[in-house]
């Protein structure tokens, strides 16, 4: 160092700038990283081993850098603070797709045109199998669509035409106007389901089956739904409300080890706790699911192929049906139906997909043979 | 940042300096920055170690049979190795495809990946065997300093092309201080934030508005200004952190920007722009090439050559030569034609003009095709577009309308002037700024998807 005595700006520089470097260096070491994300809900990345075969391709140094941003120390502050820097100082309208609108927390993203086709050419492929059934389908529109302004996501007129082109024998049901932004939870991109009494009696309308008035809400607790997370921001919680099924009413699940229907809850108050609130309906993703209600006014059958919008969707339909059976082509393969159960003949059949799904064809286990 | 540079300002300071010698600290300079290469280029690290033992040895050669035919052959040799590795990782696969093309033959060359910075270290040196030949450097006897000289971290992958007559007294003796340790890390600090909160963020709306489903003369317009802004902070921006680095370690880079959106024509932004590239072509090839002192027409071509390099110099790519050539080719027009009725204009006719021809060359540097660039910059103008404003892009341009006058503000000296009045005011602006500045970015960079600098793929 030269021996001109240094300013006192100079020091408080040099000062400052070492703190932060060498501070979060240290404090990366020492602090032990989580091994999941509990607001983003994901599996943080971990240190990979060192191995020569490692480095020489450099995927050691690729998954360093991925440990190194997951296992920052104080990874959540940072992410406010670039959330807050986005939403507040940049005053953009959204960050990464995530926005705070007037209905809340959501995310915009564009329909994949090619995936959705793909959606409905397996959804075509599935009903050709369903001989006798009345089939129908529809999508859950994203709730950006509700955001109230205009914003470059899922085009539910677009999804609309796509499906109609694929399934020219299957019936539409549009309830992209029974919701509104105010149906889904603010922090979350799922529905409400005591909000959901207007897709039903749209379903019911087109369906042609009888729908009684809902009863009364009961509350499982307030959560924090995904966006929450996603967005960074603080949120003021949700309330997740369920409408209680009436008695005699069961549900059963097939164990996927066994193949065995057992016994399960239309309402799953413990997993609420978990991971993702949601599951408290219908205990969240499961192959297949039925409820059975010995008091329905009729005879029909329901086979609701559905993902987790599904699941509280369902209970709702159970007093309607004789029988609704749920099948989460997520995790069946539709090659292994004829298997596990038989269709009634002259039962309805219903397709509801989320624009999640929608955009990823993928997700679903469906091979079209056709 | 936070577990290499640590390391790296710990082993340098910790290495002795008896009577202010560099010896250790170069040896420090240069096992980090080896590192730091072999950390993106784990195998391609041993190329660069060859090149420097090989150009290094003909170094020696240069000198040694100096003033005989023999001290050429050696020059001409370590350009051949130089260029000669330059050309085989980077060109000969286009080589291989337009020739196959051209005469239907089938080269059926494996498509070599990229050694990350080669077109930096590559010129570098060359700078050192061309000046050492003129006699304007003097040789270097000490590999480990020849070795720290080309591998020098702050500025390795993606320059300022450092020429070793910039660096060649420092490498032997330089002084630290905690008044340039401090301007480095403001100026680190400076560039950080250029690349993770603007360049980023204005890189995202680029290629937002690049990809609208219903092309627009406002998508074409709003595509172009935020590439342009997004590629001035993305390089000005390591530009800052290189020299930044390099005043950390006691080196006192050459600027590399000086705010080329501020340019009254296209000759004046090619004076402020990538300033160490310019030169470097203007030094090593132009001159040589007679420059101006030669008949219009061999001026011309000159020009044209110079321009087209240049092009060639970004990428292997027909679009890369087409816009060498499209810089070329205002440059010509500039020098026989336009100087003059841009000189007497008034000053806003000379920006908007650099401007448009900047944004536009912008566009044919990020198409992926010819006719796409061809397509794009067509929309800018009405051609091709089914409406002047399509509402996704409005959408994004309200929404990034803050970034974007940041950006553009950023792109002037305005921030710098401001800066410098309100440092001399309050003693204390420097080191919270500078806090300010890492704490924010790192935000972006802990929550952000990874953004790799654009000039690493050169």
């Amino acid at each position: 160092m030269n021996d001109k005595k240094p300013s006192v700006r100079a020091i408080s520089s040099v000062a400052v700038f070492a703190a932060v470097i060498f501070g979060f260096t240290v404090l990366n070491r020492v602090l032990t990283p989580p091994v999941i994300s509990q607001s983003e809900r994901r599996p943080l990345a971990t240190m990979p081993p060192i191995s020569a075969e490692g480095i020489a391709s450099a995927k050691f140094m690729d998954g360093f850098e991925n440990f190194a941003a997951d296992s920052f120390a104080f990874r959540d502050g940072f992410r406010t603070i670039r959330a807050a820097v986005t939403l507040g100082a940049f005053a953009q309208s959204d960050k990464d797709g995530l926005y705070i609108g007037d209905s809340g927390a959501g995310k915009f993203q564009k329909l994949d045109e090619k995936s959705a086709r793909n959606v409905g050419r397996k959804i075509a492929a599935v009903a050709d199998t369903l001989g006798g059934l009345n089939v129908y389908y529809t999508f859950v529109p994203d709730k950006s669509v509700y955001a109230g302004r205009y914003m470059p996501g899922f085009d539910p007129e677009t999804a609309e035409r796509i499906l109609a082109e694929e399934l020219p024998d299957s019936r539409y049901i549009d309830i992209t106007g029974a919701l509104s932004g105010g149906d889904f939870y603010r922090t979350d991109l799922h529905w409400s389901q005591p909000r959901i009494g207007g897709v039903v009696g749209c379903l019911a309308g087109a369906m042609g089956f009888e729908f009684a008035p809902m009863g009364a809400p009961v509350t499982a607790g307030t959560f924090s739904g995904v966006y929450s997370g996603q967005i960074a921001l603080p949120l003021a919680p949700d309330v997740m409300e369920y409408i209680p099924m009436t008695d005699g009413v069961t549900v059963e699940y097939i164990n996927e080890n066994t193949l065995a229907w057992e016994p399960g809850e239309a309402y799953d108050t413990a997993a609420f706790g978990g991971r993702d609130p949601y599951d408290l309906f219908l205990s969240g993703s499961k192959p297949l699911v039925r409820i059975d209600n010995p008091a329905a006014p009729t005879d029909r059958e329901l086979y609701l192929f559905r993902d987790s919008f599904g699941s509280s969707l369902a209970p709702l339909l159970a007093g309607s049906y004789r029988r609704v059976t749920l099948i989460d082509l997520r995790y069946v393969d539709s090659r292994v139906l004829p298997e596990l159960m038989t269709f009634a003949p002259g039962s309805d059949a219903l397709f509801i997909y989320s624009s999640q799904i929608l955009n990823s064809d993928s997700a679903l286990l469906v091979t079209d043979t056709r | 940042m936070y577990y290499f540079l640590p390391v790296a300002l710990i082993l340098y300071y910790a290495a002795p300096a008896p009577n202010g010698g560099t010896k250790w600290r170069n040896l420090a300079l240069l096992a980090v920055s080896f590192v730091f290469y072999a950390w993106g280029e784990p195998v391609y690290s041993l190329l660069m170690a060859a090149e420097i033992a090989v150009l290094w040895a003909l170094g020696l050669l240069i000198e040694r049979f100096r003033g005989t035919p023999w001290s050429k052959a050696f020059l001409v040799l370590s350009l051949a190795v130089g260029l000669g590795a330059l050309m085989y990782f980077k060109y000969a696969n286009f080589f291989a495809v337009n020739v196959s093309a051209l005469f239907g033959a089938d080269f059926n060359l494996r498509k070599l990946a990229l050694p990350i910075g080669i077109s930096f270290y590559t010129f570098q040196t060359l700078s050192y065997s061309i000046d050492l030949y003129r006699g304007k450097a003097r040789v270097q006897r000490n590999i480990l300093i020849f070795a720290a000289y080309v591998t020098l971290f702050p500025q390795l992958i993606a320059g300022p092309i450092v020429r070793y007559t910039d660096v060649a007294e420092s490498l032997g003796r330089r002084g630290h201080s905690a008044e340039q340790f401090a301007s480095g890390a403001a100026r680190f600090s400076v560039g950080l934030a250029k690349k993770a909160l603007l360049s980023n963020t204005l890189g995202q709306l680029s290629s937002l508005t690049r990809a609208v489903s219903e092309r627009s003369a406002l998508s074409a317009w709003v595509y172009a200004v935020a590439y342009g802004l997004h590629l001035y902070f993305d390089f000005s921006g390591y530009s800052d952190m290189a020299i930044g680095l390099g005043r950390m370690f006691g080196f006192e880079f050459l600027e590399n920007f000086n705010y080329p959106y501020t340019a009254r024509s296209v000759t004046d932004f090619w004076r402020r722009w990538h300033i160490s590239l310019s030169s470097w072509f203007r030094d090593y090839v132009y001159f040589p090439l007679g420059g101006n002192r030669v008949a219009p027409w061999r001026h011309v071509v000159n020009i044209l050559v110079v321009w087209t390099l240049t092009g060639f110099w970004h990428g292997a790519d027909w679009q890369f030569l087409f816009w060498g050539l499209y810089f070329g080719v205002l440059l010509v027009a500039e020098k026989y034609f336009l100087a003059k009725p841009l000189a007497r204009a008034p000053a806003f006719v000379g920006y908007i003009y650099a401007l448009l021809a900047v944004l536009v060359s912008w566009v044919i540097f990020d198409a992926p095709s010819g006719p796409e660039a061809f397509a794009q910059a067509g929309r800018m103008f009405g051609i091709g577009v089914r409406s002047a404003v399509d509402a996704e892009s409005l959408y994004y341009l309200r929404s990034y309308a803050a970034p974007l006058i940041v950006g553009i503000i950023g792109a002037t000296p305005l921030p710098k002037r401001v800066f410098a009045r309100l440092s001399e005011r309050f003693g204390a602006l420097q080191p919270v700024l500078i806090a300010a500045a890492l704490v924010v970015c790192t935000a972006f960079l802990v929550d952000g998807s990874f953004n790799p600098f654009i000039y690493f793929r050169f």
